[in-house]
């Protein structure tokens, strides 16, 4: 009774769990931010950003903690979204769609952290 | 006095596969329940009309029914407060047995589930408990619930899988893992951290609008999910 009231057990949910709650502080906070400043400030002129200090800014330490936080959290936070919003709609079976939610969230954010390690390196 | 018009979902398996909508006119005045207007029809219009009651105020939990769709107690409904056209069916998410009362076999499952009750591991213990005040508004709010379901027929987790445990058997389980008093959290969190515990809520929070004590379920649910993290953690390092 008691080993198959643990296998049952989903020790993965506070993971997704975890990487949506951080993603939705990083989806309230700081993209909103980076919104204002990549996608109004600078196009509009108000701050300047030169290409060669962009490079310097996100090829760096604090770079690949800006990706995470504006990229990568908020991935896993909408996937967490998209998986349920799945179940809501009766689409697929939960199994699979973790798969693809989360493993599909896991390969954008690798994507984006290994174009800013690529560049690091150069 | 004037009357109001209530269309009531009636199901009566000996008679008909199909529920089916009838009217009925009933008298009111500000004063009029739900409840009351139920029993007026039981009484005097139609009695072959079922439904389930007993305190008429709001301690029972056994006059839920769904007014306009949305889940609510027959005795702290007011007709007073709804428009000429009422709709009266039976609890959502909820098999219907007839008319108005709901197999509720699945809930009462799920609430034995997590053990709501004080698991006293020191069992030769012969001493009164003794709690301070401050121990005791730990759980409070959480011990107000009076299982009347309506957070069930609330939930759309709950409708689209019945093995969700639900706002109601969670609620209870962290009202126990709360008291001082108690020693059981360990085999209530085994049932909360599963699929079909805790992980199963989307935060939709209906549950706690719909709560007719205001033991607000969804936070239970998901103070419960830090709980559930925290348990994982645990187990991790104790391999």
């Amino acid at each position: 009774m008691k080993k198959s009231a643990l296998r049952r057990q989903a020790y993965d949910e506070p993971l997704w769990w975890g990487l949506f709650s951080a993603g939705g502080v990083c989806f309230a906070v700081v993209v909103p931010a980076a919104i204002l400043f990549l996608a109004l400030l600078i196009p509009l002129g108000v701050v300047s950003l030169d290409a060669e200090r962009a490079r310097s800014l996100l090829f760096s330490l604090p770079g690949i903690l800006f990706v995470g936080a504006v990229v990568c959290l908020p991935l896993f936070h909408a996937a967490h979204r998209i998986r349920h919003g799945l179940f809501d709609l009766r689409l697929g079976r939960d199994k699979p769609n973790k798969w693809l939610t989360y493993g599909g969230a896991a390969l954008l954010s690798a994507v984006a952290l290994g174009g800013v390690l690529l560049g690091m390196l150069q | 006095m004037s009357t109001k018009s209530i269309r009531i979902k009636r199901y009566l398996p000996e008679q008909a596969d199909e529920a089916y909508w009838q009217r009925y006119e009933v008298p009111v005045d500000d004063s009029t329940s739900l409840l009351d207007a139920l029993t007026h029809i039981k009484e005097t219009l139609d009695s072959s009309l079922s439904y389930r009651w007993s305190c008429r105020m709001a301690i029972c939990g056994s006059c839920g029914v769904m007014v306009n769709g949305m889940p609510k107690l027959g005795c702290k409904t007011f007709l007073r407060n709804y428009p000429a056209d009422i709709r009266i069916e039976p609890l959502a998410h909820f098999p219907v047995r007839r008319d108005l009362m709901v197999d509720m076999e699945v809930f009462l499952e799920h609430l034995a589930a997590v053990k709501p009750y004080l698991i006293d591991t020191a069992a030769e213990n012969t001493e009164p408990y003794r709690q301070t005040p401050t121990q005791l508004a730990r759980y409070k709010q959480f011990a107000n619930c009076i299982n009347c379901g309506l957070c069930y027929s609330a939930c759309p987790q709950f409708g689209l899988n019945p093995e969700f445990l639900g706002p109601a058997a969670i609620a209870l389980a962290h009202r126990y893992n709360l008291d001082s008093r108690d020693q059981g959290k360990a085999q209530r969190m085994a049932e909360l951290n599963r699929h079909e515990g805790v992980w199963s809520c989307t935060f939709v929070g209906f549950c706690s609008e719909v709560c007719p004590k205001h033991v607000d379920p969804a936070a239970a649910v998901n103070q419960g999910k830090v709980e559930a993290a925290k348990h994982t953690l645990i187990a991790l390092f104790k391999g």
